[in-house]
């Protein structure tokens, strides 16, 4: 296919999968080698997911009052932390300054993929995968802090979530009892019913080979798979990705 | 017993409007701009609603009656006012000053502005489908036009926000960054 010929009435049907499965399959398919498409893409995205929450704190209701303060914290940060995504969207597209280091498959040439599914909408619940490939202190400290107020935030709003956590690299290493200082705070996350643990298959044999030791993690972390199926597999799904 | 029977069903339904009031209120905002419209506009439609009640076959399909109605009113009120009525956003100072995130409701502000300028038919669109989450086919029912034009308004309206939104984005944007959590 000619992305060239894809027109911007169709990426609209496209991104509000109106068109047929071939039609939609095509375009899926186009948009793994076409990064002018993606951005396109990701433009439109970006305009949905504005509108979507431009009205979500309004003047009171004169009837409402009640209701709104209530609501009121939860829709305040849910707005700050999707605008800040949708900024990082907009910014994105014409500056490119955040594109991670290149070369590596996940980080870099998925990265406007990444990108577009930040913007994804799902009203109905929120699908969240956070990625850590590195045991530096203050970006686990922060990915764990950030893993707390997603939770926090949504239970307090009644909204259904799912949190994913993606380990590789030496980032896998904070999963490791003896090892990691860590465990009792991930712990207390497994324990929550909507959160899962991975680590990369292949980041393990890697820590294995180096290390010469049996790399045990904690019972309930999932490691038969690696990032790189995990994480674009989430992402086709519309999750919403957030790098460590 | 068909009393008791009803007066419970009239209940149940006052209840599923109630629910729906916050929701069809933030439409009802993103059309006019105007939140004593906005309120006078959902009470009619609920009012409406609960009259006409007998009128819903199958409650599966309560939000696009109602929105229906909300959006009967809204052109009943447009015809009366006449199409070239301008709205005055009614800002709230306080509330921008007491923002945490400032820059951010810089950003909802500058979003609404973009579909405050968007043609009548356009933001009653765009809305209905990217904030209220209305499939084409229900906007299509919602407003009573067909759904290739409901097709050709959604792709304007993005279409003209995109740029208005782009242009903003190049300058006020800039000192943002994608979230990250390090």
């Amino acid at each position: 296919m000619n992305t060239k010929e894809i027109t911007e009435d169709k990426l609209n049907l496209f991104i509000d999968e109106q068109l047929d499965s071939d039609e939609m399959n095509e375009i899926r398919q186009a948009l793994l080698d076409d990064k002018a498409l993606r951005e396109r893409v990701c433009q439109l995205k970006a305009v949905r997911e504005l509108v979507g929450y431009a009205y979500s704190e309004v003047p009171p209701s004169r009837y409402e009052v009640t209701v709104q303060k209530n609501t009121n914290s939860f829709y305040g940060r849910a707005i700050a932390a999707s605008i800040t995504l949708v900024v990082g969207v907009l910014v994105g597209w014409s500056t490119y300054q955040y594109s991670p280091v290149a070369g590596n498959v996940i980080s870099a040439e998925n990265t406007f993929q990444y990108v577009a599914n930040h913007v994804s909408v799902d009203h109905a619940q929120r699908k969240i995968i956070l990625h850590i490939d590195s045991g530096d202190l203050r970006v686990v400290n922060a990915a764990l802090n950030e893993a707390d107020h997603l939770l926090a935030t949504y239970r307090e709003a009644n909204t259904p979530m799912r949190l994913e956590v993606v380990t590789n690299k030496s980032g896998i290493n904070i999963l490791r009892p003896g090892v990691s200082p860590y465990i009792d705070r991930i712990q207390k996350l497994i324990d929550d019913d909507s959160v899962s643990f991975y680590a990369c298959e292949r980041s393990i044999e890697k820590a294995h080979k180096k290390e010469g030791v049996d790399i045990v993690l904690m019972p309930e972390v999932t490691t038969n798979k690696t990032a790189r199926e995990i994480i674009p597999d989430r992402l086709e799904k519309g999750w919403v990705y957030i790098k460590a | 017993m068909k009393i008791v029977k009803n007066l419970v069903a009239a209940y149940s339904l006052k209840a599923e409007f109630s629910a729906r009031r916050n929701k069809l209120y933030r439409i009802a905002y993103s059309w006019c701009h105007d939140p004593a419209l906005a309120d006078d506009l959902v009470q009619e439609t609920i009012y409406k609603a609960l009259k006409n009640a007998s009128r819903l076959r199958d409650i599966q399909t309560i939000d696009t009656w109602l929105y229906r109605i909300l959006f009967n009113c809204w052109q009943d009120y447009l015809r009366v006012k006449g199409r070239n009525v301008e709205f005055v956003e009614m800002h709230d100072d306080d509330q921008a000053d007491q923002s945490e995130n400032y820059q951010q409701s810089q950003i909802v502000e500058r979003v609404r502005a973009s579909i405050e300028q968007l043609p009548l038919p356009l933001r009653e669109v765009v809305t209905l489908a990217d904030f209220a989450g209305f499939s084409y086919a229900q906007i299509a029912e919602i407003t009573e036009v067909p759904i290739g034009t409901v097709m050709s308004r959604l792709f304007r309206a993005r279409q003209n926000l995109k740029q208005q939104l782009l242009d903003f984005g190049s300058d006020e944007l800039s000192e943002f960054k994608l979230r990250r959590v390090k």
